[in-house]
């Protein structure tokens, strides 16, 4: 019992934090029973807690301690995180292998490569009056994020393990474009900021016929964003724009 | 018209579990025979979409039989008008009904 007891504690801490006195006391009930009835699918019955964890987590509404809610705010802390990771590998005096399979461009390119595999690519529909704002952001964070990977990989190498600072240098990409992207697709096209209000529209078990998704709402009344739960050919996210009628409901500081 | 949410197999199966059953997570699994995995996010959902009910037992009960407080959960009105619709889809659920009912 002490092993299954380890295993629901573990699967407790992917839990949103509000939920996991009540998701643990609920698990740890159901385990004393059977592991008075049916002591031998204990376990089993254990491990199936981290994907009831794991539902959880995924549809839980997050609530972002540090949203970073204006485009010059995430610049500026891009900046200064670019800054502090170049300023640590100085101090440490971190140096990256002379490894030529592990050249920069090379490296970027695998990152490239293993991105789609991690992450949706396509930016959705948007308006096109909004195209070279969005890009000049999306080219600006990239340009503050590979530094940021960049002397990262190299300080955790010179603090951890230098002969895997080429690897933590790929996954250290692969990381920062995901964020780029999904950051990027959960702004405004129009002021940059990020979407708020989260609203689940749909029943998910209606997935085929309609629309199921979630919607996100620009504070300034530029308009919603709706996302599918599930991406796919005929279902992309979408951008709706609202005109300047709506702007009312919200509060207006443009 | 909205004709309300269409179940799939499983979770039609856990909502006739809940019905015919104590209501409890094991009990439900031991029905259905679906592994915990499946079951649990199913009426995590289930009650989202409010066609189940969650409530904990009485302290009283359990300290009675020396054990925690079990979560067990119930149908909604919802629920059960949810339940009937996959009866008349799902013939096979509509007979394991028959054939649970005493």
């Amino acid at each position: 019992m002490r092993t299954q007891r380890k295993l629901l504690r573990s699967a407790s801490l992917l839990v949103p934090a509000a939920q996991r006195v009540e998701w643990l006391a609920e698990w740890s009930a159901e385990l004393h029973y059977i592991h008075r009835h049916c002591p031998e699918s204990a376990t089993r019955f254990c491990l199936g807690g981290f994907r009831d964890a794991l539902w959880l987590r995924r549809h839980h509404p997050r609530r972002d301690w540090f949203r970073l809610d204006s485009a010059a705010s995430c610049l500026a802390f891009l900046a200064a995180c670019a800054a502090a990771c170049w300023l640590l590998a100085l101090a440490l005096g971190a140096r990256m292998p002379p490894r030529p399979e592990f050249a920069i461009p090379m490296v970027l390119g695998i990152s490239l490569l293993i991105l789609p595999s991690v992450t949706i690519l396509s930016p959705g529909e948007y308006p096109a009056s909004s195209r070279a704002r969005r890009w000049s952001f999306l080219a600006a964070k990239i340009a503050l994020l590979v530094p940021i990977a960049y002397f990262g990989a190299l300080d955790l190498g010179a603090l951890l393990a230098p002969q895997m600072q080429p690897h933590g240098l790929i996954v250290g990409f692969v990381a920062v474009f995901r964020w780029a992207l999904t950051d990027q697709r959960r702004r405004c096209p129009m002021c940059l900021r990020r979407l708020a209000c989260p609203t689940v529209i749909g029943c998910s078990s209606h997935l085929l016929l309609e629309w199921y998704g979630t919607e996100l709402v620009c504070t300034r009344g530029h308009g919603l964003m709706h996302v599918p739960a599930i991406a796919s050919s005929y279902s992309v996210q979408r951008w709706v724009q609202l005109d300047r009628s709506w702007r009312s409901l919200f509060n207006a500081q443009t | 018209m909205a004709d309300g949410p269409k179940l799939s197999h499983t979770a039609a199966m856990i909502l006739q579990a809940i019905q015919a059953g104590d209501g409890y997570g094991f009990s439900v699994m031991e029905m259905t025979g679906l592994p915990s995995g499946t079951v649990y996010p199913a009426m995590r959902r289930l009650e989202r979409d409010e066609l189940i009910r969650s409530q904990w037992e009485r302290q009283s009960i359990a300290d009675a039989e020396q054990r925690p407080p079990r979560r067990y959960y119930r149908l909604t009105r919802a629920g059960r008008a949810a339940l009937e619709a996959s009866q008349k889809r799902y013939p096979l659920l509509a007979k394991l009904a028959e054939v649970e009912r005493p």
